[in-house]
């Protein structure tokens, strides 16, 4: 076999198959052809929103505990929150949404699914595609009607019945048992980063984005909420431009996040109650995620390496109605899922 | 050892111009009902007054351009770029030049100029391959098998050759055996001459051949 022979061998070896996430591409060709590529809410937000919501899972439940107040804590009602030894695996819902207090809906751009669980092993996080077609439950609207059953894309549960009809949402399309749900909008991500008094960086050179109000110098600095934001979402004329390169900068700040909550949660606990208020308005949780809830979360968290958090997307195919949307490959999805049913 | 090169590839492989997962082709069918047989020309001049023939370029060639920056990048890198290659070309349909019947060149030659902001994680990621054999190989038909000693043996020679190569010439030399563009294809996507096209190619070809020790200069290209 000649030089081109083998070549094309190696060529064939390394090839991948186009993934049924292609579709997304197309849609977004589509977008562009129907000229709506104006709109500010964009992928950048996805990407980022998926770290955002994990992160804030992550830092604020165990931080909301110390609002009982560091050793024998007890709850703002005065009970102890004391439990022997009653861990359980939890699975929680973590919603990133787009409401940003203008006169559109709220809707849930990301969507992961978290399991913290009992023992010593790895936090799992599976992440729900938005364009995902599923059968939706008649849920309760927030004018108070309720809605038919229908088959619809997850994230219009959101939209039409808050975070409670999310919940059940995800639990038909995935029957696994939610024990408690948040979500976080689009200024919880500054605040987060507001909160903790800005997070550290280190700017190989310049950035300047004036779309996205970004204005950085070299070197190793502090930025805050506004700057964080354009930062993770830069990607017009900053290093290679490319999307890869936006990832690695958002995993350095959710890095550089994590260890930033980690120092104040320790050295500061006097600031959390300050830092709560002002995510107050932002977030909004489900089910009973009470102090003693966020103690058993506290302990499980204690135990794993939050660095380790196993993440993957959930299985799906091109939807057979409608190539811009997708549908769940239901045997691989079942497979992934089982660590999530313990 | 007679050279594979002298009638370049037709571009038409089997497999090559596939479009992606076959439940998206049958609904595409659908929506463009008779984009199925025209040219690439056609489509991109009937978008210019109905855009959204556009998409049926995208049904054609989104599962081509995947595998082939798929090789050269990795899968995780190849699904936004070809998401950028179509919406760059769709920006840039109005300055389509309409003689040339097939869109293929063009649409590999934007890619190209994306792949080539990656060259950094590219030359690592053949540097890796240099190291550690590659995933998940299956055995292929008998003659391939009866070949695979030594094509399993030169893929770490394979890989440093391809990190070594200069960017420019890599471009030709990967889109006429990855891509399986011709000469006039390359010339076209890369918007430079043939007679340029034949130096790049010859350039990398001797070099990929002296890394496998091969230096017979009977292998020497016209």
């Amino acid at each position: 076999m000649d030089d081109l022979g083998l070549l094309r061998d190696l060529g064939h070896d390394l090839e991948h198959e186009p993934p049924a996430t292609l579709v997304r591409q197309r849609h977004r060709l589509a977008e562009a052809i129907a000229g709506r590529t104006g709109r500010h809410r964009g992928r950048g937000w996805i990407l980022i929103g998926v770290a955002a919501a994990v992160t804030a899972a992550l830092i604020l439940v165990p931080t909301v505990l110390l609002r009982g107040g560091g050793k024998g804590a007890e709850d703002p009602l005065g009970r102890s929150t004391h439990r022997a030894g009653a861990t359980k695996a939890l699975n929680i819902l973590v919603l990133g949404t787009d409401g940003r207090g203008d006169k559109f809906a709220p809707r849930s751009d990301t969507i992961v699914l978290l399991h913290l669980p009992r023992d010593n092993e790895r936090i799992s996080a599976v992440s729900i595609p938005r364009d995902l077609m599923v059968p939706l439950p008649s849920c309760k609207t927030r004018s108070g009607e309720a809605t038919a059953a229908r088959t619809g894309l997850i994230n219009s549960a959101y939209t039409v019945g808050g975070l409670g009809c999310s919940v059940r949402a995800v639990e038909k399309l995935t029957d696994v048992r939610i024990d408690h749900a948040m979500s976080i909008d689009f200024t919880g991500f500054k605040r987060i980063v507001s909160g903790m008094g800005g997070v550290e960086v280190v700017v190989p050179r310049a950035m300047r984005d004036p779309k996205a109000g970004l204005n950085l110098s070299p070197g190793r600095q502090m930025i805050r909420g506004d700057q964080a934001l354009a930062y993770a979402r830069a990607r017009q004329g900053l290093g290679d431009g490319s999307d890869l390169e936006r990832i690695k900068r958002q995993q350095q700040l959710m890095a550089a996040m994590l260890k930033r909550a980690k120092e104040k949660q320790m050295l500061s606990p006097v600031r959390l109650p300050m830092f709560l208020n002002m995510m107050a308005g932002t977030m909004e949780t489900y089910g009973q995620l009470s102090v003693p809830v966020m103690k058993e979360i506290a302990r499980i968290l204690e135990r794993t390496e939050t660095d380790t958090a196993r993440f993957s997307t959930i299985p799906v195919r091109p939807h057979p109605d409608d190539p811009n949307r997708l549908a769940l490959n239901e045997p691989t999805a079942r497979k992934l899922l089982q660590t999530f049913r313990s | 050892m007679v050279s594979a090169m002298t009638a370049p590839p037709t571009g038409a492989r089997a497999g090559v111009p596939a479009p992606m997962p076959a439940a998206e082709a049958d609904d595409a069918a659908d929506a463009t009902a008779d984009a199925a047989d025209s040219a690439d020309a056609d489509l991109i001049e009937r978008s210019r007054t109905d855009p959204e023939a556009f998409a049926a370029l995208f049904d054609r060639y989104s599962g081509m351009l995947y595998r082939y920056v798929s090789r050269r990048l990795g899968p995780e890198v190849a699904e936004d770029l070809v998401g950028e290659t179509f919406l760059i070309a769709f920006s840039r349909r109005a300055r389509y030049d309409l003689s040339y019947a097939d869109a293929r060149p063009w649409l590999f030659g934007i890619i190209s100029k994306l792949v080539s902001r990656h060259h950094r994680s590219e030359a690592a990621r053949y540097r890796a391959l240099q190291r550690s054999p590659v995933d998940g190989h299956v055995e292929g038909p008998a003659d391939r098998v009866a070949a695979g000693v030594t094509a399993t043996a030169s893929r770490p020679l394979l890989a440093e050759a391809l990190a070594g190569l200069p960017r420019r010439d890599r471009d030709v030399l990967l889109l006429v055996a990855w891509g399986d563009l011709a000469y006039e294809e390359v010339a076209q996507a890369l918007g430079i001459p043939v007679g340029t096209v034949r130096s790049r190619l010859n350039r990398a070809r001797r070099k990929v051949r002296a890394v496998l020790g091969d230096t017979n200069p009977m292998n020497e290209e016209e």
